[in-house]
């Protein structure tokens, strides 16, 4: 596979609202209103924030369980993950379980997340826009 | 007003072995290393790939132990300025606690870290071509 670009960073964060109006605050980054809100198949709520050629991602846990439940509860706030937009999802996909890597099956939203065990662990997912 | 960000300039990963690290993102994601950099007496192993306007930065340990686990996290990312001294001073009149810019490892760039405001997040700023790039010892 070959990575095209860094495609965002997720941020969690405690409160989704207070943490867009701190980076507009201090940053002068505005949400893009046409992009985020709940996402109950992820158990979270997010915004994007555009800078350059990636995104900022800020996202509020609504689960009380999964991956970002889970760091909300032992970090509280802070840097969750990083996006990288490849070509075809599903080749890259396969590809990497060729490999052996731990991969799992693209969303219908063409995101796939790559298991900390084969990254060394940093929280690394795949997408194809 | 704004601090002008334009781009994130480049996300940075920590590893207790980074040339590790940087070799499976390597070999697995399709990125290339395009420079190491392991100075003697800073301690640190670095190497660098680009994807585009970012660059992934692999920091580490210059003398690697022999780790049964090679471990590594997110720790952190770094946005581009036009001027960071006027950024430097808009973040603190905001009240932002934001570090004195210094010289970065990358030539010619001034970096200060931001140490709040970030909701938990290890943030810093670099403008290039900020400083004077020393000319190339002779050999």
């Amino acid at each position: 596979m070959k990575a095209k670009k860094i495609d965002h960073v997720g941020i969690v964060v405690k409160y989704l609202e207070a943490a867009v109006a701190t980076y507009r605050a201090n940053f002068g980054f505005e949400a893009d209103p046409a992009r985020g809100g709940d996402v109950p198949a992820m158990g979270i709520r997010n915004a994007f924030i555009p800078i350059g050629e990636s995104d900022i991602e800020l996202f509020e846990s609504t689960a009380s369980e999964g991956p970002v439940a889970k760091f909300a509860a032992e970090r509280g706030e802070g840097l969750f993950m990083v996006s990288i937009e490849v070509d075809d999802v599903a080749a890259a996909v396969a590809e990497l379980r060729g490999r052996g890597l731990r991969v799992g099956d693209p969303s219908p939203a063409g995101v796939a997340f790559v298991s900390m065990k084969s990254t060394h662990g940093v929280n690394l997912h795949l997408v194809q826009r | 007003m704004a601090i002008g960000a334009t781009h994130i300039d480049h996300i940075v990963i920590s590893s207790n072995d980074s040339a590790a690290t940087a070799e499976l993102f390597a070999r697995n994601f399709g990125i290339e290393i395009k420079r190491t950099m392991s100075r003697p007496g800073t301690r640190a192993h670095l190497e660098f790939a680009k994807l585009q306007e970012v660059v992934l930065e692999f920091a580490g340990p210059g003398d690697v132990q022999p780790y049964d686990e090679v471990k590594a996290r997110l720790s952190g990312f770094v946005l581009a300025v036009p001027d960071i001294d006027a950024a430097v001073a808009e973040l603190r009149a905001k009240g932002v606690d934001v570090g004195e810019p210094h010289a970065a490892v990358q030539p010619g760039a001034k970096l200060a870290g931001i140490r709040s405001g970030t909701n938990g997040v290890p943030l810093a700023l670099i403008q290039y071509g900020a400083l004077p790039i020393p000319a190339a010892e002779d050999a």
